[in-house]
């Protein structure tokens, strides 16, 4: 659906990336991690075709070519900056239904299928709208108008924790037959979403497999995150502090953070009944993204080097 | 298609911002106090009967279709980059040519409505007092010739503009310089350095806003001692007919080549 052969993009003397090579099938969901700056925006530049690049990439059958729109009918965007138009929500379904040369009623019904009838909301204007709407109503856009791929570009970075999963699990509910390709900085967000994981690092990409794979190719232990009421806080991190599937901890008045030993994560929780601790919740949390990216730097000389998930851990992708 | 469909929502979106009012509310207002007032004995001008009007309405197109058509033009592009609602555009099926082209037919034909609305009440009330309805539906013509010119700057500017502030504050630039090298500035240069007459003719023409002036003195029959010195030396070279084909071909001339040179700028951006 989307591939990528020889992929790369700078601006003037300044190199993004180089020699990217990937293919994403029909129908996966895929996540583009990578930090601010890593060439994500960049590279759904390219896909969009809206700058030009070296290499060839081609999606849903079309070769891209810079400056050619018509890619852009089998591609919904939504951005990580909810743009401000002057039109109620009625306006800015209709106006972008017709540029997209697709009927109103696709967008309309994904929109309900969204929880944001146009009956409803639609005579609202955008700027009235919460960042999580304005969201919806790209998302509903996107996946109204027939697109096969949707392209997704940090859309919850302005949204609080709860927009955020709302979003999400709105996309994995309707876009369900989509190929989706999307970006983020957030490893929560990608568990939430993603069968795989492009990273892209250093100029390259660093990684390709799945998030298990990210995780044993990284030596990346997802961390515990265990509730306790505020006063059993020191007691619960000093005892735990002594249990040997812990590498490291961090407490705060509403629980303690654990690094958890490799798979020691089921010894963990044992260890916590077995010592009664007043443990009233627990929750697992991927590691952070710094030290996934330290890894993979360090699994070549000191520079990132792309790593294939498949002879990283003998497993496959 | 595109075009057409970009073009609808500019004029949707002028036709909600405050400068859109604004222009028309000038118009009509000059336009009405001109006509009701205006049209005395104006011998003393120069004009035919009803010239005086007609010469007031064209001081204040001068003045003002230049600064509304730049001030519009200034923020379509540059506005919509800082909104990231080009962005978003440039994401569907569109190209930048069409991008391009829709925002100019949006803002000119927003423009223009503001015109016609102004005109039109000054129209309704000339053909009341008599006025014929020719000069001014020649006034207006002329008038949406300037406004297109301008527009085709402000969207180069806006093209070239990171910001709306930045383009703003170009247009505006831009607007007080086309005046001050009007006549009067021109004539203080040419008396300074001791220019060539020859110069001082051409810029006349070069100038959209002297050019603009010239053929509408010329339409209305003016005695040609209002065209100032350059305007007259032009009138005797060219005749009367001319003077007002030289000044309308100067005036398509910046239309063209601005809107060339603007959409060139926003095409080659990547």
């Amino acid at each position: 659906m989307i591939t990528g052969v020889g992929l790369g993009k700078s601006y003037g003397e300044q190199r993004v990336f180089g020699d990217l090579d990937f293919h994403i099938e029909a129908g996966e969901r895929v996540a583009l991690l990578g930090l601010n700056g890593a060439g994500k925006t960049t590279l759904f530049r390219c896909l969009l075709a809206l700058t030009d690049f070296e290499g060839e990439l081609r999606v849903a059958g079309e070769t891209v070519t810079p400056g050619r729109k018509e890619v852009r009918r089998r591609i919904g965007y939504v951005p990580q900056q909810a743009p401000l138009y002057d039109m109620t929500l009625t306006e800015f379904v209709a106006f972008f239904s017709a540029l997209r040369g697709v009927a109103m009623d696709g967008p309309a019904s994904t929109l309900a299928a969204l929880g944001m009838p146009l009956e409803e909301t639609g005579g609202k204007a955008l700027n009235e709208l919460s960042g999580g709407m304005v969201q919806k109503a790209l998302l509903g856009l996107a996946l109204g108008s027939g697109s096969s791929v949707l392209l997704l570009d940090e859309p919850t970075a302005n949204l609080d924790p709860g927009a955020r999963r709302d979003l999400f699990r709105r996309v994995r509910e309707i876009a369900a037959e989509t190929t989706l390709l999307f970006a983020s900085h957030r490893l929560d967000e990608i568990e939430l979403l993603a069968d795989r994981v492009l990273v892209l690092h250093g100029g390259g990409l660093a990684f390709d497999g799945t998030l298990e794979e990210l995780w044993r190719a990284t030596d990346a232990a997802p961390r515990l995150w265990l509730s306790a009421p505020p006063h059993e806080v020191e007691r619960v991190a000093a005892e735990l502090r002594e249990c040997p599937a812990v590498s490291d901890l961090r407490a705060n008045g509403a629980g303690v953070e654990v690094d958890v030993r490799g798979d020691a994560s089921l010894d963990l929780l044992l260890e916590v009944r077995q010592r009664g601790l007043p443990v009233t919740e627990f929750r697992t949390r991927p590691p952070s993204l710094e030290h996934v990216l330290d890894q993979l730097e360090r699994h070549g000389d000191g520079s990132p080097a792309p790593v294939d998930a498949s002879t990283a851990d003998g497993g496959g992708s | 298609m595109t075009a057409r469909l970009l073009a609808q929502a500019g004029v949707r979106e002028s036709v909600r911002a405050y400068w859109f009012w604004l222009n028309a509310g000038i118009f009509v207002a000059g336009g009405l106090l001109l006509m009701l007032f205006g049209q005395v004995d104006v011998s003393l001008l120069g004009y035919r009967s009803y010239g005086r009007a007609l010469a007031g309405l064209m001081q204040l197109a001068l003045f003002v279709v230049p600064l509304m058509a730049l001030l519009s033009s200034g923020a379509a592009i540059a506005g919509a980059r800082e909104t990231g609602a080009l962005d978003y555009l440039l994401a569907q099926p569109v190209t930048r040519e069409e991008v391009f082209a829709g925002k100019w037919l949006g803002v000119t034909a927003a423009v223009v409505a503001s015109l016609v609305v102004g005109y039109g009440a000054t129209g309704a009330v000339a053909a009341v007092k008599g006025v014929p309805a020719l000069p001014i539906a020649m006034l207006l013509l002329f008038t949406v010739v300037l406004a297109a010119a301008f527009v085709s700057i402000g969207l180069w500017v806006s093209a070239l503009s990171s910001t709306r502030g930045r383009a703003t504050s170009v247009v505006f630039t831009l607007w007080l310089a086309f005046l001050a090298l009007g006549s009067l500035g021109l004539m203080a240069a040419f008396v300074r350095w001791g220019l060539p007459a020859g110069v001082l003719q051409i810029w006349s023409l070069v100038n959209p806003v002297e050019a603009f002036r010239l053929a509408m003195i010329a339409l209305l029959e003016a005695d040609p001692g209002l065209l100032g010195p350059a305007g007259a030396a032009l009138i005797d070279n060219l005749g009367r007919t001319g003077l007002i084909a030289a000044a309308s071909g100067s005036l398509a001339a910046w239309t063209a080549l601005a809107y060339w040179a603007g959409r060139r700028a926003f095409t080659s951006a990547t």
